[in-house]
């Protein structure tokens, strides 16, 4: 291996996608929202993040996106410290509810809004926009009015403007809300097919097993635990402690270790 | 794209095809020109000009009934009271009251310049979708805010307005009955418009957010697309047309000048 491609893969093994010391976020003078973060994403890894209602997971969303400046902390994506207020292109939020996310009249004008803000040229953005309508299986709906789609269609065309932009990161709140088996799946195989380090925040915990390859429970603003999917989601006494239940996929998995259980192969 | 805004913006009319830029230009100086008429001579030649646009453009009739219509209630306040209180040669006289002449035909200048006026501004906002309006107008140089004031507005009214249609039904469903007008009923539609507004307020708080993190408020380098008259066959007709309405525009001014008063 070239001494050019040793240094690469080494430089990215040290640069972290998403970093996160010591951060701290409160509204005003109320509780703390979060206490303590401290968190390291590594690029192209697929992290789930769950929590009860309340737990602090879109706040920490915000903050890592500049929206929301934290009380103490550091932010870093790839190293570099990010200041709260400044725009990041390298990373992009898929909010909770699409509608909050498609603001002009039609698909096409949504996904070219990002692409003018940063002063893309026309022919860019149209080719941008093709491939993310392509990406997301959308390219039909490029012409319809926004808030006129069905809920799995809002959802894949509010992904497909953010990934117009190019991010290296993307964050995804609660992306499979109000989704019908179809339209869930559907994202499930589309986010297991992505490229970019994805950070999923879900209380859907099978996508989250079978979406991710690391899952981060928060609860009142601090991280519990962090590790595999079935190590974390299958200890009930932590899951049934924050909130939360052993998923259903991993009940045989929780019980097979409880009782020492092997695969005998059959 | 068809919504309630462009019920007759698709049909197929001279004031269709002609270019919403150019149709901006021209019908604009037409109306700056209409808003500057005194002479009286000059409002046969105001209404002609503005029938002249109306048959052009198709629209039906009832259609510009159904939306002069408040807007004419409104003006008919503003010039009932003109003829009683405006000017000194009276024509009529029934007790203490007087008709003064001069009221009379500041009631008729200001009635039939509102008349050409609304009609016009609606001939050229009907005659294309809204969303070409407003493109139109960012292109001649309307500020970017506004723009994008406008189109969020027409983007979330309808939204807000299904979210007011599922709250007063979830009312109802629990046995509120909104017809019915007493103090508790006040004290429901005083709480339901505060409701609306704080969600209105949190729902645009994260529109914003969303606004800015796909950079929205940190334009780099962005080309702003201002109108450039460009004459080739495609826009031939409404270059004309345009030229056309100006030199209207000029003529009439021109005639307020020089022709001697009613």
């Amino acid at each position: 291996m070239s001494d050019l491609v040793q240094a690469a893969n080494l430089l990215s093994l040290k640069t972290k996608a998403i970093s996160l010391k010591n951060l701290c976020f409160s509204y005003g003078q109320e509780r703390a929202i979060l206490t303590d973060v401290n968190l390291e994403i590594a690029p192209g890894e697929s992290v789930g993040l769950v929590g009860a209602n309340g737990a602090g997971k879109t706040s920490l969303f915000l903050t890592i996106c500049g929206i929301l400046t934290p009380t103490y902390g550091e932010i870093k994506l790839f190293d570099r410290v990010i200041k709260p207020g400044q725009f990041n292109p390298e990373i992009g939020l898929v909010f909770q509810n699409p509608d909050d996310q498609l603001f002009c009249p039609t698909v096409r004008d949504d996904l070219a809004f990002g692409l003018e803000n940063i002063g893309v040229s026309p022919e860019e953005v149209t080719t941008r926009i093709d491939a993310a309508l392509s990406l997301t299986g959308v390219t039909h709906l490029s012409e319809r009015i926004s808030h006129q789609l069905s809920g799995g269609e809002k959802c894949m065309v509010a992904i497909a403007a953010v990934l117009a932009m190019l991010p290296q990161i993307v964050l995804y709140d609660e992306p499979s809300a109000n989704l019908d088996l179809r339209a869930r799946r559907r994202l499930i195989k589309f986010l297991q097919a992505s490229h970019e380090t994805i950070v999923v925040s879900s209380h859907d915990l099978e996508l989250i097993i079978e979406v991710c390859d690391r899952v981060v429970m928060l609860n009142q603003g601090r991280i519990i635990a962090d590790g595999t999917p079935q190590e974390i989601m299958s200890n009930n006494s932590l899951m049934e402690a924050n909130g939360l239940e052993v998923p259903h996929s991993l009940i045989h998995y929780h019980r097979d270790r409880e009782f020492g259980i092997r695969d005998l192969g059959i | 794209m068809k919504l309630v805004l462009d019920q007759y913006a698709y049909l197929d009319s001279p004031l269709h095809r002609w270019q919403q830029d150019y149709k901006l230009v021209g019908l604009l100086s037409l109306i700056f020109a209409f808003a500057f008429i005194q002479n009286l001579w000059l409002l046969p030649v105001m209404i002609t000009i503005t029938w002249i646009l109306f048959s052009l453009s198709e629209i039906p009739i009832s259609f510009l009934i159904k939306r002069l219509r408040y807007p004419g209630w409104f003006i008919l306040a503003v010039v009932i009271f003109l003829p009683f209180l405006s000017g000194n040669t009276p024509i009529f006289q029934w007790g203490h009251l007087i008709i003064r002449q001069e009221g009379c035909w500041d009631a008729l200048l200001i009635s039939v310049r509102f008349f050409c006026i609304l009609t016009v501004s609606l001939i050229l906002f009907s005659t294309a979708p809204f969303l070409s309006s407003i493109k139109a107008m960012r292109s001649l140089g309307l500020s970017q805010v506004i723009v994008d004031m406008t189109l969020l507005s027409y983007r979330y009214l309808e939204e807000l307005g299904e979210m007011l249609t599922t709250m007063q039904r979830a009312m109802k469903l629990r046995g509120f009955q909104p017809k019915r007008l007493s103090r508790r009923n006040l004290e429901v539609f005083a709480q339901l418009t505060g409701s609306m507004l704080v969600r209105s307020y949190e729902r645009s708080l994260r529109i914003y957010q969303a606004m800015i993190l796909r950079g929205y408020g940190c334009q780099v380098n962005s080309k702003k697309n201002y109108w450039k008259l460009e004459i080739n066959r495609s826009n031939l007709g409404s270059l004309l047309a345009t030229l056309t309405a100006i030199a209207t525009a000029i003529s009439l001014i021109v005639m307020q000048v020089f022709l001697p008063s009613f």
